[in-house]
């Protein structure tokens, strides 16, 4: 079997030029959309629209920050949109949790749950970052360079195992057999885990204060 | 500054709760300290008085007491004054009496509480459903006990997955950063 | 043998060409939107792009034979009626009563649909298709009576003898002697281009795009290619019965000044309820189709 590969020619032109976008938005980053659509930044001119469904989607923006709630959620989105299929990191928090770096229910690093194309930084970026990302999203299309979807196939065990780290993976998987293997792999780590997370912990008020980065 | 309404209120909750503790905060704030099993006559007394927007519950973890404390908000629209009433139960197998009763929105509030900090609240039958917290099994989240850095440390950062990630080539692509 | 050469040649011609057009005039309303609403918009032929990508997507779900077929089916639902609709005072089957025919055709559509999303499963399409049919059940009545005024006018039900007696420049359209029954047409079509505000059916921001929710890849290629020719069609009945269909390049400006009409009401107005919309149908438009008849069967 060979490789699948991402489309070029013609196809990637078109697929890059038709960016039919997934309106799932999870943060606060939803705030810097309006803009982007409307009359002011009108990403429409790239023959890029927000879909209502991620049937119809090639592109999943992830606009701030992700709980374990909504991943779930963005997780099965993700897995039922059509391939070729991008994805957008979008603001700090997806790039490594920003603001909520100690939060106990937001994941940290996006793409080690599902597969990132492109990252925006900034808390938020601006519209201009967004068409920026955009047009080099476009142009890197066109040249076969964005392959995520691929990724996350030939990969699939570790996402799903990273995934099963943090959610219940047997409800929100498309694949339940595989979910059902891997969910029952991991177990023992998360028990593991839980129990060196759990342990009961009282902060005196001079440990609240951080010193350096968070470990 | 006249606090006349406000003393109104006041001298209204002594009247007939001898062994309440109410003083004026500021204009338009009342506190009132009483017992956990004063509460519901005290709600249900000033329910009849005119207060009739139960506005929220709300919590406090006071570890070194070993003590919860719980604020049951309420406003009256007629005198335009806001009254907290504040009781403290037990950290360890506290429960108080459920607000249903009186008002119905007091539950999902209710369902609230016992989910982040652990409160149980007699008579609340939906209280063991599943409310903002999916698949959770661990201490309840919003007591300071619970540490929150250790837990996202162990579970969010995942350093081993990340050299995993950078042995499997699994990387966003890097082509747009500015030279 | 040269006539039917060209007929044969018209056969392969005409719907390649009916689905550019659609496609661009979808095209063209995107950038009409744009520009009412101060924006600049996508290129016009930005549809034709979507065409090429949906078609080229690798994968698409389904959810079983009847899945694909329903798509299949409104497409070539519609492809026939192409058969019966004159297109620059060309049509292939022409006879008297084609346009009951034509009228019984475009129900095939919406039907096919609620077959395949049946199949889907999916609370979302299930009300786009009960909003679909029950819209239908609203348009349906004064886009008949309106055809019927024109049928008694003329004496006649097909098109081609209907375009003739208004043959002769803009004086002898029937938009003039039948205004009435024009005026609730264009209503009616307002309601069978799907444009607001009777969108009900589609409504991205309520029902996910109704019954396009499931539909994916190839299979919502298929239906913006039949998004396209319906358009044209249903622009074309119009044309046809009030404004002379006249030759090739008029008939296509005709069709899509019709079209553009509908566009601008569609960039400016909010989206009625599905009650009120069925309401508005058989009130106004409704009483208005049934005036202009009235007036027809008095001067006649």
């Amino acid at each position: 079997m060979t490789k699948e590969k991402a489309p070029k020619g013609i196809k990637g032109w078109a697929q890059g030029r038709s960016l039919w976008m997934l309106h799932f938005c999870t943060g606060c980053g939803a705030i810097e959309m309006p803009p982007t659509m409307t009359s002011r930044y009108d990403m429409e001119r790239f023959g890029i629209t927000p879909m209502a469904t991620p049937r119809q989607a090639d592109l999943l923006l992830i606009t701030g920050y992700l709980t374990v709630k909504t991943l779930k959620r963005v997780v099965r989105s993700y897995e039922q949109m059509p391939d070729p299929k991008y994805v957008i990191g979008f603001g700090s928090c997806t790039v490594n949790g920003g603001m909520y770096w100690d939060s106990y229910n937001t994941i940290k690093r996006l793409d080690l749950y599902i597969p990132v194309d492109l990252y925006i930084a900034g808390c938020m970026p601006r519209p201009e970052a967004i068409i920026d990302s955009f047009t080099e999203l476009i142009k890197g299309i066109k040249e076969g360079r964005f392959d995520g979807w691929i990724r996350y196939r030939e990969n699939i065990e570790f996402y799903k195992r990273n995934q099963a780290m943090v959610m219940d993976i047997r409800k929100w998987s498309l694949d339940t057999e595989l979910a059902e293997r891997i969910w029952n792999e991991v177990q023992e780590e998360r028990k593991k885990r839980f129990e060196r997370a759990t342990v009961p912990h009282v902060y005196e008020l001079a440990e609240r204060i951080p010193e350096g980065l968070p470990k | 500054m006249s606090l006349e309404k406000e003393q109104k209120v006041v001298e209204l909750v002594k009247a007939s709760f001898e062994d309440a503790e109410a003083e004026v905060q500021r204009e338009r704030r009342v506190k009132v300290w009483v017992k956990p099993n004063r509460v519901f006559p005290l709600v249900a007394y000033l329910k009849g008085h005119g207060f009739n927007h139960f506005v929220a519950i709300s919590a406090v973890d006071w570890i070194k007491d070993g003590e919860i404390e719980l604020v049951y908000h309420l406003w009256s629209y007629s005198e335009k004054v806001h009254v907290m009433i504040k009781t403290r139960i037990p950290r360890d197998n506290g429960s108080m009496p459920t607000l249903k009763p009186l008002f119905n929105q007091a539950e999902t509030y209710e369902r609230d509480i016992h989910e982040f900090f652990g409160v149980y609240f007699e008579g609340n039958e939906k209280l063991d459903r599943e409310f903002i917290l999916e698949d959770w099994d661990g201490p309840p989240p919003m007591r300071k006990d619970f540490d929150t850095r250790l837990f996202s440390a162990e579970f969010y950062d995942q350093e081993d997955l990340e050299s995993e990630a950078l042995r499997l080539k699994i990387q966003p692509y890097k082509g747009h950063l500015r030279k | 043998m040269n006539a039917i050469g060209i007929q044969i040649g018209w056969i392969i011609f005409m719907p390649i060409l009916v689905i550019i057009m659609g496609l661009l005039y979808l095209g063209a309303a995107r950038k009409i939107t744009a520009r009412v609403h101060n924006r600049y918009g996508p290129p016009i032929y930005q549809n034709i792009i979507d065409v090429i990508k949906l078609f080229s997507k690798k994968r698409a779900t389904n959810h079983g034979v009847m899945f694909s077929l329903g798509p299949i089916m409104a497409f070539s639902g519609l492809l026939i009626s192409l058969m019966f609709i004159p297109i620059g005072n060309r049509a292939l089957l022409s006879f008297n009563g084609d346009i009951i025919v034509l009228l019984y055709l475009l129900v095939i559509a919406p039907l096919g649909m609620a077959l395949g999303v049946g199949e889907g499963a999916n609370p979302m399409g299930t009300i786009g298709i009960a909003r679909a049919l029950t819209l239908m059940l609203g348009y349906e009545v004064v886009l008949i009576i309106s055809a019927l005024s024109v049928m008694l006018y003329t004496g006649s039900a097909s098109f081609m003898k209907i375009i003739e007696a208004q043959s002769g420049g803009v004086g002898h359209w029937f938009l003039w002697p039948l205004f009435l029954s024009a005026l609730a047409m264009d209503m009616a079509l307002q309601g069978v281009l799907g444009e607001k505000p009777f969108d009900q059916p589609i409504a991205p921001h309520e029902i996910a795009s109704g019954p396009m929710v499931e539909f994916g890849g190839k299979y919502l290629g298929l239906l913006q290619l039949y998004h396209a020719i319906a358009i044209v069609v249903e622009t074309g009945i119009m044309v046809n019965l009030f404004l002379g269909g006249g030759t090739l390049f008029w008939w296509f400006v005709k069709s899509f000044t019709v079209f553009f009409i509908a566009l601008l009401i569609n960039a400016v107005m909010p989206r009625f309820r599905i009650g009120q919309a069925f309401k508005f149908f058989w009130t106004y438009p409704a009483a208005i189709s049934l005036l202009g008849l009235i007036l027809v069967a008095i001067l006649k």
